[in-house]
């Protein structure tokens, strides 16, 4: 049968068409044209973080992305969303350790208008008290809800706080409830001041749009808004782990669990593509290691070595974590116990050619996957961007999986997954009772 | 402007099973969706959980194939099989690349016509799921939906989590599983849906061959459609958690089916009530006057019967109260009072506005074809969708608001911190507390 090329697998070409401009006050902008639906997604992507964040201030970034949306000198609170959800846009923003991202998913014909007000927030925030207090209470609402009556919250942020003694991946991105409550507008104003201008911010336009004619108006309604040029670069450096790091955390819960982050590397490191394949290896689907040994048989709910792959990889050095939650009545230490046993086993005899392949092929078909929305291409352009100052290279990233060998990938297990390299921390479940005895969790 | 509403080809395979294709051609991926027309709500008496647990028993072994072989080769082509019970129906996906096309519509027809049922499987699930559930009640957004189904319908054929309960687990067995599929899985109530980078002729000729053939079984359950005759009583109802800090909070009532003639005025009231995100009425109430939260929701649950209306939300345990009596209040001024016009023309743009977004993925284009097809919305659906959604009048949204909102019919279910809320939400009127 002869196929209409269009729709022919054979012939698809996976490159993302990015074309780059630089405005003359330092924004960095990017437009990936693509027409098959009549839709954009505007993308702003801030360079800051948590980790740019002190004791002190910790959760600074995530609150100040709530007060963008509280309003301007000519807008309301909320009103920016309200006018662009009536266009049909989807509206929203999320904070990580490395960036504060705001995205407008809109019809492309109400590109203009995104930007009008992306520009009017950026140049006319209103940040009063008023604001500020209403948002603090509804970001101390969620900090309750990820993290402190979440199954695993405190575990988690218990476990990023024991790997890291010096680098600002210590502290969650929500930051500590002391500090939200103690936090004042006045260091919000000097945050913002710091780091929301256009030298620090990369701008995504991809999808039905041209690109001179995205690029003006982006230079339209950007392009005029002073830089103080980009922020003082960021070097901060987890000093190497040196033997093993435990905590019990003890509260309500119906099962034992555990955590084990070991250090690995940041999105720039050439690491990372075989750290991705070596996670898939181990808990990626049913036909895992992890999933054969321990979910399969019911000893464990859930059993799994997560890394977040590009363009989620973190900036500087992250963790790769291991979950095991153990099922009710199945003991954890031996759990544990066979997980490192688990380890070894890899590190010693590497992973077989099926399993390689078969992780190389799983990470092509979310890619492609991926690739048919135009939110997550503009994602994957302006993340290579901002965390390793090479878009180009998205288009680089089958390449980059496909080279990765055997060897490679039982080289970095021997690496990185070392006793001494890893923080363990168990959640250990307690009466309420009990947990009331140990004192307030927040 | 590109042409992005596709079209959506149809046969009927000679063993009478219904095949929905679309073609796709912005990357070289491949969705294929068998759907059986019945679900949880068809889970016999007490033994909730049932369709689900077919489903995922139909991974688990095929005549041919192991649970193990199956998995590593799905897995090696990248691809990834899903299964699961869902009100209204079951669905059995397969998605992967384009490339392997004959590969993947030759296993989910493999999966779902010649499941083997390997009994040392069954054991396995049972703890698997065992250890699922209870791992679900530590987590009080999961516990407080599931509870509120429970308390809500009661025994009707809604009232059950689609997973099941731990108090009915036990009382499942592998013959139940043999059951459901040899009753519901026949080719007369089923669909194959098939999206992806290959013409449609290319997906008739694959779906012919392999699926021609099926008997399936049946005859299938009598669709469920109509609302239970006893439901919950109205009032406020606490499951004590002290050693949570906030409250889980549910409110809702009953909705309507699928097919009731003011599912758009009502889509649209809903937006301007609790669906639109801070261009709702609740978000704005609740969360940015009040702080209260950091986010609420309210959605109909249309089905096939009446399902739920549910407003969802969660604040500090000490604010409980106070957000149960604003949420009704809200509900109470819109049911009262109505919308704006202004906000109807808002909530009708964002509808037109927002459509191509739910047509971007083959992900999307699926789901979008199999909720058309059970529940015989037309063909043209997505076509007339922006016209059906320009064509609700003010008096009509207004008139949908007050037929179909009931503040006074709402049931409040608070997962929380009894010593920080309770003596408050006595204020409200008769509490229950439930266990």
């Amino acid at each position: 049968m002869t196929l209409a090329p269009k729709l022919d697998p054979a012939v698809w070409q996976p490159e993302i068409e990015i074309i780059p401009y630089r405005l003359d006050n330092g924004l960095q902008l990017f437009v990936l044209p693509d027409h098959r639906v009549p839709m954009v997604s505007l993308q702003l992507h801030y360079h800051v973080g948590s980790r740019f964040e002190l004791q002190g201030i910790t959760g600074i970034s995530h609150l100040f992305e709530h007060l963008m949306f509280r309003g301007s000198e000519t807008l309301g609170p909320e009103e920016f969303s309200r006018i662009l959800q009536a266009k049909g846009g989807e509206i929203n923003a999320f904070t990580t350790r490395d960036h504060t991202s705001y995205f407008e998913n809109l019809p492309a014909e109400h590109l203009e208008l995104g930007l009008q007000l992306e520009a009017d927030r950026l140049a006319n925030l209103k940040l009063n008290d008023e604001n500020f207090q209403t948002e603090r209470q509804v970001v101390i609402s969620e900090r309750k809800l990820r993290s402190v009556d979440s199954p695993f919250g405190l575990v988690l942020e218990q476990l990023f706080a024991g790997a890291f003694t010096q680098h600002p991946y210590q502290w969650p991105v929500i930051g500590w409830d002391q500090d939200l409550k103690r936090m004042s507008l006045r260091e919000c104003l000097s945050y913002y001041q710091t780091y929301y201008h256009p030298g620090n911010l990369t701008v995504v336009v991809a999808g039905d749009a041209e690109p001179d004619a995205a690029r003006d108006l982006v230079d339209r309604y950007l392009g005029k808004l002073p830089s103080p040029g980009p922020p003082r670069p960021l070097i901060v450096q987890e000093p190497p782990q040196r033997g093993e790091r435990r905590a019990v955390l003890k509260k309500v819960s119906q099962v034992e669990a555990l955590f084990a982050g070991f250090h690995i590397v940041g999105m720039d490191h050439p690491d990372i593509y075989p750290l991705s394949l070596l996670a898939i290896i181990l808990s990626g689907g049913k036909s895992s290691r992890f999933y054969q040994e321990f979910v399969r048989p019911g000893r464990a709910v859930e059993m799994e070595a997560e890394i977040a792959p590009p363009p989620w990889t973190s900036e500087d050095p992250d963790l790769m974590v291991m979950t095991a939650i153990a099922a009710p009545g199945q003991p954890l230490p031996q759990l544990e116990e066979d997980l490192w046993a688990a380890l070894a086993r890899l590190q010693k005899d590497g992973a077989q050619p099926g399993e390689l392949a078969r992780a190389q092929k799983l990470l092509r078909a979310q890619a492609a996957r991926g690739l048919s929305q135009n939110f997550y291409r503009g994602l994957l352009v302006g993340l290579f961007h901002l965390k390793t100052g090479d878009a180009g290279r998205v288009n680089q990233l089958l390449k980059l999986y496909e080279a990765v060998t055997l060897e490679d990938v039982q080289r970095v297990a021997q690496q990185y997954l070392r006793e001494d390299n890893r923080t363990v921390v168990t959640l250990k479940p307690v009466s309420p009772e009990e947990s009331q005895a140990l004192g307030e969790m927040v | 402007m590109a042409e992005y509403i596709p079209e959506i080809h149809q046969a009927v395979l000679p063993g009478g099973m219904r095949l929905l294709g679309v073609e796709y051609d912005r990357v070289p991926w491949l969705s294929l969706t068998f759907m059986a027309k019945r679900g949880a709500e068809a889970d016999p008496p007490a033994k909730g959980g049932v369709a689900d647990w077919t489903a995922e028993f139909l991974t688990l072994g095929t005549r041919k194939r192991t649970q193990l072989q199956l998995a590593t080769d799905i897995e090696a082509r990248g691809a990834a099989l899903s299964a699961r019970g869902g009100w209204d129906a079951t669905l059995v996906s397969l998605e992967g690349l384009a490339e392997d096309l004959p590969e993947l519509m030759a296993t989910l027809a493999e999966v779902v016509q010649t499941p083997a049922f390997p009994a040392e499987e069954f054991p396995l699930l049972q703890d698997r799921r065992a250890a699922e559930l209870a791992h679900l009640l530590d987590d009080p957004r999961e516990l407080a939906n599931r509870r509120f189904t429970r308390l809500f319908f009661g025994d009707a054929a809604y009232g059950h989590p689609v997973t099941g309960d731990l108090e009915t687990l036990e009382a499942i067995g592998l013959e139940d599983l043999k059951k459901f599929y040899h009753r519901e899985f026949t080719p007369g109530d089923s669909t194959l849906v098939v999206v992806g980078m290959a013409p449609f002729a290319r997906m008739q000729e694959e779906a012919g061959k392999l699926w021609g053939g099926w008997q399936g079984g049946g005859p299938a359950s009598a669709p469920y459609t109509q609302a239970p005759e006893r439901l919950c009583s109205p009032g406020v109802y606490l499951l004590d958690r002290p050693d949570l800090t906030q409250s889980e909070i549910r409110l809702g009532h009953l909705g309507l089916p699928r097919s009731h003639p003011d599912y758009f005025p009502l889509r649209l009231v809903n937006y301007i009530l609790g669906e639109g995100g801070f261009s709702s009425r609740l978000m704005t109430r609740i969360r940015s006057d009040l702080g209260c939260t950091y986010g609420i929701r309210s959605t109909f649950h249309f089905r096939r019967a009446p399902g739920p209306f549910v407003i969802s939300t969660f604040t500090p345990g000490a604010q409980t109260a106070l957000v149960v009596k604003e949420i009704k209040a809200v509900v109470q001024e819109v049911m009262e009072n109505g919308i704006t016009e202004q906000e109807l023309a808002e909530a009708q743009s964002y509808y037109v506005g927002h459509f191509p977004l739910g047509l971007e993925t083959p992900r999307h284009l699926g789901s979008r074809v199999v909720s058309m097809d059970l529940y015989n919305l037309g063909w043209d659906y997505l076509r007339r969708y922006r016209e059906r959604i320009q064509e609700v009048t003010l008096s009509a949204a207004q008139e949908a608001a007050r037929k179909h909102l009931q503040p006074d019919a709402l049931v409040a279910l608070v997962v929380g911190p009894a010593a920080q809320c309770a003596k408050d939400l006595e204020g409200l009127g008769p509490l229950e507390m439930i266990s």
